[in-house]
């Protein structure tokens, strides 16, 4: 369970990481989501990616372990993008900011790089040399896959690298400024970490039922009844739920998981059929 | 066409490097038009296996792994498609169709492991109380193992049932539909775990309106065609607007002598 630690106990600046630790971390960016999994999405291949880092930084290991944890909450963001925010956390961290601010910088840091990845590798880079190179492929030309891979994985490695070390930069400038008003500064990112965990409870929540009530020519569509009441109703629900069994009741993760593989299996009995 | 034991120790090989891949390593390599040209490379007709590769290719490239959702599994077919071109002599588009049954069976594993590895986030949050760094790396490599494991056992037995096998596996999966469906569905409901962990530890009690104003937001750019893939970063544009409002509003006043200590400010007259 994470960590209720609010702030690091040596609060002393680390020594700014150096270039090898840096690219060590990069190389370790592309496991980003070795453990993917439905809770927590990259978050176990987040922490993997930064602990070289997280190491260096944290030489204390009550402090080490409270970075771990916090580092361990829900993660998800493009896999090719992700080391901006390696830079931005890793920054925070080495300048041991509040815990708040750096999980409130981490959200609101991964959130909008999964549209902007889309859009440059999905439907940018991969449909033209893909459907450039396969042409060649199909003409018989072991150049096709060849050529394929070159270029996709020198513009990947290019932005892989490029960024961690442009936004660790950024960061470690941007400190300096925000020092001054701390207490603020984590009030303001915290605001803007809600306002995203907000937003994502929304984008990213896909729950709908299936569950249709007999009514002549016209079947009552459960579904549509909701959405006309609020859209996303049931992602908003659970969400509050498992917030309220987690912060009121003591629930740890797994029972809360356990609960809902019993809510899915039992809903998708043929003969209930919500799902 | 028979394989000798040779070619079905690479062809599993490859079917574990790749499968990690999908989500790893280089994350290029799983692409049919590569995946073809290996496979037929091991089996002995190069061509085919570029011709496979690039026809599925150009079939795939419209359905990308886009926003976290699975499409009908890339890889197995990519593998299975190249493997029937050139046992059974089809032209590429029928062995496509013939590797779906067991891209179908890909995309079952790969929603049994993101399920099973939710629960195994409680061993990593074990790991982080203790500082135990070793641990967070060997549960990364062990679960990118057990991905390539399930995918190579799934192509070798494809390359040794043959497209006999296909239709077995169509029943069986028909048959348990059921419990996939309601394995995605919970699956599909495991991130509001990871969002509530995240709130309980940032939503202070002031911040409930700001989590409903994003939720709103996020909801009315959702039900906008062409907005899906730009949605979060004009969400993004709006909360740092709000969030900077906030800071500098509360530096001003901090500088002006109004921050904590002299709570009335304005409202001192009322």
């Amino acid at each position: 369970m994470a960590s209720n630690a609010l702030q690091y106990k040596d609060l002393t600046p680390a020594q700014p990481l150096d270039k090898a630790t840096l690219n060590k971390m990069v190389w370790r960016s592309c496991n980003l989501q070795g453990s993917f999994n439905y809770e927590r999405m990259q978050a176990n291949g987040w922490l993997y990616s930064i602990l070289p880092g997280l190491e260096k930084i944290h030489t204390n290991k009550d402090d080490l372990s409270a970075s771990m944890q916090h580092n361990l909450e829900f993660f998800n963001t493009h896999p090719f993008l992700v080391t901006f925010v390696m830079g931005i956390v890793l920054s925070l961290e080495q300048q041991k900011a509040d815990i708040n601010t750096i999980r409130a910088v981490r959200v609101a840091a991964m959130g909008p790089l999964g549209g902007i990845g889309d859009a440059i590798f999905w439907f940018t880079l991969v449909p033209i040399t893909a459907g450039i190179t396969s042409n060649m492929a199909i003409g018989g030309s072991i150049a096709g896959p060849i050529l394929f891979l070159v270029i996709f994985n020198l513009v990947q490695f290019l932005v892989r690298f490029w960024l961690m070390n442009w936004s660790y930069q950024l960061g470690t400038k941007a400190i300096e400024l925000l020092t001054k008003n701390a207490k603020e500064f984590t009030r303001a990112a915290s605001m803007l970490g809600v306002f995203i965990v907000g937003a994502l409870t929304s984008n990213y929540g896909g729950t709908t039922v299936k569950l249709e009530i007999a009514n002549g020519d016209s079947p009552i569509v459960i579904q549509s009844i909701l959405d006309g009441v609020l859209p996303k109703m049931i992602p908003l629900f659970f969400t509050l739920l498992l917030y309220f069994l987690l912060k009121k009741k003591g629930w740890t993760p797994v029972k809360c998981i356990i609960l809902l593989i019993v809510i899915g299996l039992v809903g998708a009995l043929p003969f209930i059929g919500l799902f | 066409m028979d394989f000798n034991a040779i070619q079905i120790i690479l062809v599993f090989i490859v079917s574990f490097i790749v499968a990690i891949d999908q989500f790893d390593l280089l994350e290029s390599l799983y692409q049919p038009i590569v995946t073809g040209a290996i496979i037929g490379a091991i089996l002995g007709d190069l061509q085919t296996g570029l011709i496979v590769g690039g026809t599925y290719q150009l079939m795939t490239i419209g359905n990308m792994p886009v926003g976290g959702a699975q499409p009908p599994n890339a890889v197995i077919g990519g593998i299975m498609a190249t493997v029937f071109a050139i046992s059974s002599n089809l032209d590429p588009s029928a062995a496509v169709g013939l590797a779906v049954p067991f891209a179908l069976i890909g995309q079952y594993m790969v929603t049994l492991l993101f399920t099973v590895m939710s629960p195994v986030m409680s061993l990593s949050d074990k790991c982080a109380e203790n500082a135990d760094t070793k641990g967070i790396v060997r549960i990364n490599w062990l679960a990118m193992a057990a991905l390539g494991l399930l995918f190579g056992l799934v192509c070798v037995a494809g390359l040794i049932g043959g497209n006999a096998l296909g239709d077995t596996l169509t029943a069986i999966s028909e048959k348990y539909a059921w419990i996939m469906n309601g394995l995605s569905a919970a699956g599909g409901m495991m991130r509001y775990v990871g969002f509530a962990i995240l709130l309980r530890m940032m939503l202070s009690n002031d911040l409930w309106g700001i989590y409903f104003a994003g939720f709103a937001l996020a909801t009315v750019i959702g039900y906008i065609d062409g907005l899906g893939g730009s949605a979060l970063l004009l969400i993004a544009f709006v909360g740092i607007a709000i969030a900077l409002y906030d800071f500098q509003t509360r530096t001003a006043m901090k500088s002006a002598g109004l921050g904590a200590g002299s709570t009335g400010g304005d409202e001192d007259g009322i």
